[in-house]
């Protein structure tokens, strides 16, 4: 199985890529765990985690082709 | 999954004054509306390490954003006895001075065109998915924080 993960703002800085697909992950749990090995600067930066759009405070499972958005906090208006 | 009506509230690049005013003007002819109220946000010019902020450049997670605004429209119209209610949101860059957050609210009496208007923009700050980047004048930027 696999998912597609978006970065936006000051987490795609830190990803260097806005869209990409990482396959195999069963939850938001196993998510966070391999994005924070990948880019150890996310371990000190807030975000949240939306799942098919989504915010999913809590565990979530990751289905075939979930789209999975890392948001900093939101800086609009 | 429950029927969305899609509207698009973002807009490309700063809100024209003239599309405020002729926003007002199509009002005229619901001459139930007693009261409007407006918010408009405008790209200041904060200084940061001592640069001085020339423009905001706004990115949004599109679709989900779309989704939090119809959530906050909905809730306002059964919260407040509104008229009508209108939001746009920019994206792309805006430069200082020029509006980036245009909220209109409509109803037969002040207080709940007020009451409904401040709540819609408290709500697009803490619940809407965009990101302002300051850009300063020699090509650096910073990620705006929301306070």
């Amino acid at each position: 199985m696999e998912v597609k993960i978006l970065a936006f703002g000051k987490i795609a800085d830190v990803t260097g890529q806005k869209e990409w697909k990482w396959q195999d992950i069963a939850d938001t749990t196993a998510l966070r765990k391999k994005l924070e090995q990948e880019f150890p600067a996310l371990q000190t930066m807030k975000y949240q985690l939306a799942v098919n759009k989504k915010l999913a405070n809590a565990e979530v499972g990751l289905e075939n082709d979930a789209e999975v958005a890392l948001l900093p906090p939101y800086s609009g208006g | 999954m429950k029927e969305k009506k899609k509207r698009n509230s973002f807009r490309e690049g700063a809100i024209p004054a003239a599309f405020i005013g002729e926003a007002i003007a199509k009002h005229s002819s619901k001459t139930e509306i007693g009261a409007h109220s407006i918010f408009l946000g405008q790209v200041r010019n904060d200084i940061i390490e001592g640069k001085e902020v020339k423009a905001i450049e706004y990115t949004a997670y599109a679709e989900m954003a779309e989704e939090a605004i119809y959530t906050i429209r909905e809730d306002a119209f059964s919260k407040y006895q509104l008229t009508c209610m209108h939001i746009y949101h920019s994206l792309g860059r805006v430069a200082t001075g020029e509006i980036c957050l245009f909220v209109f609210t409509s109803s037969k009496h002040r207080r709940d065109a007020i009451d409904a208007c401040n709540e819609i923009v408290e709500r697009i700050k803490k619940e809407v998915p965009v990101w302002g980047k300051e850009l300063f004048e020699d090509d650096t930027s910073v990620w705006k924080v929301n306070t």
